[in-house]
C-alpha cells in the first residue's frame, strides 16, 4: 500500500531524511516514532505530496507520488500538525469543500461526509463556525477532513498534540475504529500513543530508520533485561554491594533508601538480589521488577546505550 | 475545471460574506454617487454656458463622454487600484499563514487551477464594482441621447486594468505569508505600473522611449478611452495578467521543493 525506497531529503547542507526504505501493508496501522527533528513530518510531507524529496521514490497504492501525484492524492487523507481549517467556514461547509477538492464522487459525498461527522462526534457542532470551536474540536474537524473523502491511506502528523488527556483518548479510540478501514500511518513522538493504536513501529533517529517491525518484536528487543526498584528500611549506602553482584549492569541511587537496579533476568537473579538486600542488614521494604519495554528501547535506539541505560 | 470552479465557489463565498466586501461596496457607491452627481452638475452648467456662448456666434463642443464619464471610470480606477490589493492580500497569503495550503497542496488540484480559481473570484468582484459604475451610464443614457458605446469601450479598458491589478495582487500575494505586507506589494506595483508610463518622457534614446510606451498601462489605456480598440493594447493587457498568473503558479508550485 505504501513503499517508500531510498527516499532523502535534504534542506540545504542539512540531511533531514537519509535513505528511508520501508513498505506498509493495506489495514495496517504504523506509527513513525522519533524525537522531535527526527524526520517524521518530512517523510510525511513527502508521501502526501506535499514535498519533493530530493532522491528516491515514494510510492502509494502502486503511483508514484511525483508521477502521478494527482492519483496518489485522491487516494490520501492527510492531518497535518496544525488542522488546515478556514476559520470562517462553518463545520459542515468546510467538510463539504474538502470533499469537492477531493473529487468524492457525488453519489457517495453525502454518506462520506455523515459518517465522517459521526466517526469525530462532531454532529452538534457541524453548523458552528470554526473559529467558535475550542482548540480539541478544531483537531476533530482537521481529522474529519482527512476522512471525508474515504481514502483507502490515512496520514496523520502528531494527531494528539495539544490536546486535553480525554481529547488524546478519545482520538486514540478513533484511530483504532478506523484500523481496518484504511491503510494509517501516524507520526508522533509519544510512545504510549504509538502502543495504543499502532500495530507496527518505525523508529526514525536523525533521518535514518533505526528499527521497523511489529510492535511487540520491538519491545523484545531488549528482553531478559529488567529494571528493579528497591526500597529499604534502614538508611544505609548499598550502591557499591549491589554493583558488585554478577547479574546487575547498572545501579542508579535515587535516596539512601531506594535503589534501581538494571539487571539480566536469569530466573534466579531476583531471589539473589532479595537475600543480598536483607543480608546486608539494611531491611528490604519493597522489590518491584518491570521488564523493559517500548520506552527503553526507543530511548536506545535514539539517545544511546549509555543514556537509555542510565534513564 | 470543475476544481477551478469548487475554488473560484469557495473564494466568493468567503469574500461575499466578509464584512470588508460590503464597506468597500458601500463606499465605492458612495464616492461614485457623489463625484458623478458633481460631474452631471458641471456639465449641465457648462453646457449652459455654451449655448449662451453659440447665442453670441461662437461654436464649442461639449462631450458628455469626456465631461462625466472619463472623470467617472478614472474614479473607478482609482478604486481599483486600492480595492484589489485588499480583496486579494488574503487569497494566498492567508491560507499560508493558516496552513491550509497544506490542504490544498495535497488535494488533487494543480497549481494552475488554484491561481486561476483565486484570479476568476477576483474578476468577478472587479466586474461587480464596473457594474455599479455601469449604472449611472444607464441612468444617464435613459435621461439623455448620446452614444453609449465609447463609454463602454473605456469601461473595458478600466475593467482590464482592474484585471492587470487582479494578477499582480494575486503575486504579491503568494510572495508572503502576511497579507499587511502583501497589501502594500500590491499598492506599490499598482503605482508602479502607472509609474513606469510616467517615464517615457523623460527618455532620451528612441529604442528606450518605444519600450517604455509598450510597457505603459497608459498608452494602452488611452485609445479605450478614446473609444477605439487596438490589438496591441488587448494583447498588453492579457500579457500581464498572464505573466503574473504564470509567477503566481511558479511561487506556489516551488513551496514543494523549497519546503
Amino acid at each position: 500500500m505504501i513503499e517508500v525506497i531510498d527516499l532523502c531529503k535534504n534542506y540545504g547542507d542539512r540531511k533531514a531524511i537519509q535513505n528511508l526504505n520501508f513498505k506498509i501493508s493495506a489495514g495496517d496501522v504504523v506509527g513513525l516514532l522519533g524525537p522531535n527533528g527526527a524526520g517524521k513530518s518530512t517523510t510525511m510531507k513527502i508521501i502526501t505530496g506535499f514535498m519533493a524529496p530530493t532522491t528516491g521514490v515514494a510510492k502509494i497504492c502502486g503511483f508514484d507520488v511525483f508521477e502521478n501525484p494527482l492519483e496518489v492524492k485522491k487516494r490520501i487523507g492527510y492531518l497535518p500538525e496544525q488542522p488546515p481549517v478556514y476559520l470562517d467556514m462553518t463545520v459542515q461547509s468546510y467538510l463539504e469543500y474538502v470533499s469537492d477538492l477531493k473529487l468524492v464522487d457525488r453519489q457517495f459525498k453525502k454518506e462520506y461526509l455523515e459518517k465522517s461527522l459521526i466517526k469525530t462526534q462532531l454532529l452538534s457542532v457541524r453548523h458552528r463556525m470554526i473559529k467558535n470551536l475550542s482548540k480539541g474540536f478544531k483537531q476533530r474537524v482537521g481529522i474529519a477532513q482527512a476522512l471525508v473523502s474515504n481514502p483507502e491511506v490515512l496520514v496523520l502528523d502528531e494527531p494528539t498534540v495539544g490536546l486535553d488527556p480525554k481529547q488524546v483518548a478519545e482520538v486514540r479510540e478513533l484511530i483504532k475504529e478506523l484500523r481496518g478501514n484504511h491503510t494509517i500511518i501516524l507520526s508522533t513522538h509519544i510512545l504510549s500513543e504509538v502502543q495504543a493504536t499502532c500495530n507496527k513501529v518505525i523508529i526514525i533517529h536523525e533521518g535514518r530508520i533505526v528499527a521497523q517491525d511489529d510492535i511487540d518484536k520491538i519491545e523484545k528487543l531488549n528482553q531478559g533485561i529488567m529494571t528493579v526498584s528497591i526500597k529499604t528500611k534502614i538508611d544505609k549506602s548499598l550502591e557499591d554491594l549491589l554493583r558488585g553482584m554478577s547479574d546487575v549492569l547498572d545501579v542508579e541511587k535515587v535516596t539512601n533508601t531506594y535503589y534501581r537496579v538494571k539487571m539480566s533476568d536469569r530466573g534466579q537473579s531476583l531471589d539473589d538480589l532479595a537475600h543480598l538486600v536483607i543480608n546486608s542488614g539494611a531491611g528490604l521494604l519493597e522489590m518491584s521488577p518491570q521488564n523493559e519495554n517500548l520506552e527503553d528501547v526507543f530511548l536506545k535506539l535514539t539517545y544511546g546505550e549509555q543514556k537509555g541505560g542510565a534513564l | 475545471m470543475k476544481l477551478i470552479f469548487v475554488i473560484l465557489i469557495k473564494e466568493l463565498k468567503s469574500l461575499f460574506l466578509s464584512p470588508l466586501f460590503y464597506l468597500i461596496t458601500f463606499l465605492a457607491t458612495i464616492l461614485m454617487g457623489i463625484t458623478y452627481s458633481i460631474s452631471v452638475w458641471n456639465f449641465s452648467q457648462t453646457l449652459a454656458n455654451t449655448m449662451l456662448t453659440m447665442m453670441g456666434g461662437q461654436t464649442q463642443q461639449q462631450n458628455i463622454h469626456y465631461v462625466v464619464f472619463v472623470p467617472h471610470l478614472s474614479l473607478l480606477n482609482l478604486i481599483y487600484i486600492f480595492v484589489v490589493p485588499a480583496l486579494s492580500m488574503r487569497l494566498i497569503s492567508e491560507e499560508k499563514k493558516n496552513r491550509t495550503f497544506d490542504l490544498l497542496l495535497t488535494s488533487p488540484v494543480t497549481s494552475a487551477q488554484i491561481v486561476i480559481g483565486k484570479y476568476l473570484s477576483l474578476l468577478v468582484v472587479n466586474f461587480g464594482l464596473a457594474a455599479i459604475c455601469l449604472v449611472y451610464v444607464f441612468i444617464a443614457a435613459r435621461m439623455f441621447e448620446f452614444n453609449i458605446i465609447p463609454t463602454v469601450l473605456a469601461l473595458i479598458g478600466i475593467f482590464l486594468c482592474g484585471a492587470a491589478y487582479a494578477a499582480m495582487n494575486l503575486f504579491a500575494s503568494s510572495l508572503t505569508e502576511s497579507a499587511m505586507i502583501s497589501f502594500f506589494v500590491g499598492i506599490v506595483l499598482n503605482i508602479g505600473i502607472w509609474i513606469v508610463g510616467g517615464l517615457t518622457d523623460l527618455m532620451d534614446q528612441p529604442i528606450l522611449k518605444s519600450i517604455f510606451e509598450q510597457i505603459s498601462l497608459n498608452s494602452h489605456l488611452q485609445p479605450l478611452i478614446e473609444g477605439v480598440v487596438k490589438l496591441n493594447g488587448m494583447v498588453f493587457f492579457m500579457s500581464v495578467v498572464f505573466i503574473f498568473c504564470f509567477l503566481t503558479e511558479r511561487v506556489i508550485e516551488s513551496v514543494r521543493w523549497r519546503a
